[in-house]
């Protein structure tokens, strides 16, 4: 009991230092903004233009193979 | 030239989000984000035959539009920034309350990292890169990418003034031991 006892506590010390195996991790305030930054970027709507630009680009191309 | 396939322009299409999203984080501005997007979908249709299909697109299209950028910069004659010559002078950040950090000031902090540790944590910890593909992203070994990681990581929590990461998990263990010596 008390040796799981001072694993315990050797582990949470561990964990403190290293930051829990994944230091970006959900654990890990600086994971978690980073994850809700980037998501918000990506769940942004995209615009227009992206979408006609390809459709120009298919259309300058030379004989679309159709298959 | 062969002919673009219909799958292809659909994954491209399908990847105009993340590559946003990347490019904001790199530019740190919409509006040069987009165009960089744009720069990237003409370079990606025009060498679509160097794309071996079955590997990882995304990260195909990340390189070209890294390196897109990073022209750009230099044809700017913007001196690129490395975490060498890095400024001391930093915003003032309010400290994290009770562990609720506002997602302005990571913003703010985020945009104070130089550029290459700013997309190693980008790619590592947002898009879901693997270290490998980070490494072939960036043209670098995967000890640099793991050492730009750790040091945006620290200067983040040294900006935000975050001191004890892992804040919920020793705490909760500790609790459970002390219940534990109670009884």
């Amino acid at each position: 009991m008390k040796d799981m006892t001072k694993d315990i506590l050797a582990g949470a010390a561990g964990r403190r230092r290293n930051g829990v195996g994944d230091p970006l991790g959900p654990n890990s305030e600086i994971g978690r903004k980073l994850k809700q930054y980037y998501d918000e970027l990506v769940s942004d709507d995209v615009p227009d233009r992206f979408a006609q630009l390809l459709s120009q680009l298919e259309q300058t191309e030379p004989a679309q193979k159709k298959d | 030239m062969a002919a673009v396939s219909q799958g292809f322009k659909a994954d491209l299409l399908g990847a105009i989000p993340s590559l946003r999203a990347f490019a904001v984080s790199l530019t740190q501005n919409a509006d040069k984000a987009d165009d960089l997007v744009q720069e990237t979908l003409v370079k990606a249709w025009d060498k679509h035959e160097s794309f071996q299909p079955g590997t990882n697109l995304k990260a195909w299209l990340f390189t070209i539009l890294r390196n897109e950028f990073y022209s750009q910069m230099r044809k700017r004659g913007r001196e690129v920034q490395d975490s060498d010559g890095i400024m001391t002078a930093r915003l003032a950040v309010h400290p994290a309350q009770h562990g609720q950090l506002d997602l302005k000031d990571f913003r703010g902090a985020l945009e104070q990292l130089p550029e290459d540790q700013r997309e190693a944590i980008i790619l590592i910890g947002a898009s879901g890169f693997s270290y490998e593909e980070a490494a072939e992203i960036c043209g670098c070994a995967v000890g640099t990418i793991k050492s730009r990681v750790s040091r945006a990581r620290t200067r983040l929590q040294e900006i935000l003034k975050i001191s004890g990461e892992d804040e919920y998990g020793p705490d909760a263990i500790s609790a459970q031991v002390t219940g534990t010596a109670a009884h």
